[in-house]
């Protein structure tokens, strides 16, 4: 919960001597691969630091922003999340199961019809559950938030931090259940809601809400559409 | 500013018109009553004529808007009141429409659209003719100025002509051009579908049409038949009214047009808000070397197709120049998908040709109807053909400032997206993509288009080319994005220094 807090607070410019821990202490929880995408993400685009550096009055001065601390290294989901993914799928293979069941039950059809689809459904359900868990990765880097996830359909989205108009933390009932929040991000696109990174602790939702914001400031978008 | 006090008397009589139908029911009901008489239903039409006068004054009333210097004002609301305010600056069309009672009377209803939320910003029912002219070309005239100020560009002695840029016709539509976009404009869809049904119903019209029994099945398709044809004629009509009279100005940096017999609509496009630019053929069109061409902007809600129609139909050249002098992008190759994709489609073609005529031997073998349901096999014959078609009018094109994406076959779209423009890039891959080593890559702009269906996209790409092109279109976005803040920096300090 609280991983993400310390790097909240600090926006203040010129934290050199911090680029060499990484940012977003929580990766403990996941054990992602040190700081080596942070500096090669910033490395590559030292150019954009400085063509940001002339700023206008702006409440937040994209100046005091630094991009390189707020970027990360590639990041997977909570594991907890498979649970609600996996609640779901049973909850409509309950549902369909009953349907089946009581038709076949009402036409005097076999008694295991329900049951079996039950199963079938569920075990297809979880099992997508998992293979979605492992597929779903997001990478905050210098310019664009990435998002790789599908299990089925591959999906791979670019959001530049230009474009971003909001973001939301949003925690359903049954998230809330599980202590988890999702993070939606807004574009003006036609597409823009379909953005959601599901599955995070709050703490981290918050921090990655408050991290896309201020990288969303230090792109200085003039004109978001 | 008050609305015209005609758009009291107006919008009185369009909301009896509207209750007409209950008048009349309780006219017609009120003699049908004894002792009420026809002068009960005369008293209620007095009555919800009054009311309705009534809340349109108050409406009139409690109605103010004011141009300000950098936002446009408006209060409004007869029983919970709202002020808003929007900045001149967002502003992305501003459009008037009147029909044919509305010019009769002088007035016009002006709407004023940004891109936020999905319904009109302002909407102004309604102000007198040279009210809607004032405003526009004031909204227009105040935004420039803003810019300038903002941007820092255009020396400020020059600004008196830059006020008023003269307009300068682009396109005006000839009697020629109208007429044929009545024959292009019907959708050849429902005519080629009429055509395939027409023979495979046949058979069965004539053996049932001794039977009185089979009328209904006789009636049905010939009047699905009729209905066809009469929504042909319908759509031609529309697109002759919607176009009739069609002029495209440019005046400075905005687009004007001016289009409609009956209902007349004008309205401005900003050229500094265009999303994209897209070129549409449909087969005939293409055929007879003519196109359309639209200009996207972040403001229409889905659905206000037409208002941002830039030419609806004129020769291909002519649009592709006009569409140049929008977005000027160079020179287009395009390169197509591979060849393997094109088996995708013969595949999934087949499929749905069998699976259509398993359907219909089914309704023939189950069912009392009885057709010719072996001719639906000729589709899975036809399927080859029909993907060959469809992958040879996909195509991708990455020029410098644009990428250019090309889709369709019965209407086909090439949507030119400048980098600058892009919202997000989405590469997808299904599992039949993944097996053929395809997958396609959506470019999503802030235009209007993508919520009605149809995103630019380019449809089965190598994967590895996929790939490449999502990293190209992002990577060029950053690059446009720094090239417009440099040049932006640039106008400030010029302006700094003639200050000095």
């Amino acid at each position: 919960m609280s991983d993400g807090d310390g790097l909240t607070d600090d926006a203040a410019p010129g934290a050199e001597d911090r680029d060499a821990s990484e940012p977003p202490a929580s990766d403990g929880t996941d054990g992602t691969s040190g700081g080596n995408g942070t500096d090669d993400v910033w490395e590559g685009d030292g150019g954009d630091g400085t063509a940001t550096d002339d700023g206008t009055d702006r409440p937040l001065d994209p100046d005091a922003v630094d991009v390189r601390e707020l970027t990360g290294p590639e990041r997977t989901l909570e594991p907890p999340v498979r649970l609600v993914w996996v609640l779901r799928a049973a909850l409509v293979a309950l549902v369909l199961g009953t349907v089946v069941g009581a038709v076949s039950i009402v036409l005097q059809g076999p008694a295991w019809l329900g049951p079996a689809v039950f199963t079938a459904l569920f075990v297809l359900g979880a099992t997508h559950a998992h293979l979605r868990y492992r597929s779903w990765s997001y990478h905050v880097q210098a310019d664009s938030l990435f998002l790789d996830r599908g299990v089925l359909t591959r999906v791979r989205t670019v959001v530049p931090y230009v474009r971003i108009q909001h973001v939301d933390v949003s925690r359903g009932p049954v998230e809330r259940g599980f202590g988890l929040a999702t993070v939606v991000v807004y574009t003006a696109g036609s597409r823009g809601a379909d953005v959601t990174i599901p599955g995070l602790t709050p703490g981290r939702a918050d921090e990655l809400q408050e991290r896309l914001k201020r990288l969303a400031i230090a792109a200085e978008g003039e004109d978001a559409v | 500013m008050r609305l015209s006090p005609l758009s009291i008397a107006y919008g009185a009589g369009s909301t009896a018109a509207r209750l007409g139908w209950l008048l009349v029911i309780a006219t017609f009901g009120s003699t049908q009553m004894p002792g009420a008489g026809p002068r009960l239903g005369a008293a209620v039409v007095v009555g919800v004529l009054a009311l309705a006068g009534l809340y349109q004054f108050a409406r009139w009333q409690r109605f103010e808007y004011r141009l300000t210097d950098d936002t446009l004002d408006i209060e409004s609301g007869v029983f919970s009141r709202r002020t808003r305010e929007i900045p001149l600056r967002r502003v992305q069309n501003v459009d008037t429409s009147r029909n044919a009672l509305q010019r009769a009377l002088g007035i016009a209803a002006v709407t004023v659209e940004t891109a936020g939320g999905s319904d009109v910003e302002a909407e102004l029912r309604y102000v007198t003719e040279a009210e809607s002219e004032r405003l526009r070309t004031e909204v227009g005239r105040l935004k420039r100025e803003r810019t300038r100020e903002e941007t820092g560009d255009g020396a400020t002695d020059e600004g008196a002509a830059a006020d008023q840029p003269a307009e300068e016709e682009l396109f005006a539509m000839s009697p020629r051009e109208l007429a044929l976009l009545g024959v292009v404009s019907v959708d050849l869809r429902l005519l080629s579908l009429f055509s395939a049904l027409v023979p495979i119903i046949a058979p069965s019209l004539a053996r049932s049409a001794a039977d009185p029994l089979f009328s209904l099945a006789v009636a049905a398709p010939l009047l699905a038949t009729g209905l066809a044809l009469v929504a042909v004629v319908a759509s031609a009509v529309s697109s002759v009214t919607n176009f009739y009279g069609f002029r495209l100005t440019r005046a400075g940096d905005e687009l004007r047009y001016e289009r409609g017999l009956l209902n007349r609509f004008t309205g401005t496009v900003p050229l500094s808000k265009v999303q994209s630019v897209v070129l549409s053929e449909n087969v005939l069109a293409r055929r007879l070397g003519y196109a359309s061409l639209t200009v996207e902007t972040a403001g229409y809600a889905p659905g206000d197709s037409g208002a941002e129609s830039a030419v609806p139909l004129a020769r291909r050249e002519r649009v592709v120049d006009l569409a140049r002098e929008v977005e000027p992008f160079g020179e287009v190759a395009f390169e197509r998908p591979p060849a393997r994709a094109r088996m995708r489609y013969v595949i999934r073609y087949a499929f749905v040709g069998l699976l259509l005529t398993s359907v219909a031997y089914g309704i023939h073998r189950f069912s009392p109807f009885s057709f010719a349901w072996y001719l639906l096999a000729g589709l899975v014959v036809l399927a080859p053909l029909g993907a060959h078609l469809k992958w040879r009018n996909l195509g991708v094109a990455v020029l410098e400032d644009h990428v250019v994406l090309r889709g369709g076959f019965w209407s086909r779209e090439t949507t030119v997206v400048p980098y600058y423009r892009v919202q997000t890039v989405v590469e997808t891959q299904s599992v039949f993509q993944r097996r053929r080593d395809l997958a396609t890559v959506v470019v999503d702009t802030a235009g209007s288009r993508g919520l009605t269906g149809g995103d630019p996209r380019a449809l089965d790409i190598e994967a590895d080319r996929a790939t490449a092109l999502r990293e190209t279109v992002a990577d060029r976005l950053q690059e446009s994005l720094r090239t417009r803040r440099a040049t932006r920096r640039r106008a400030r300090d010029l302006l700094a220094d003639t200050a000095d």
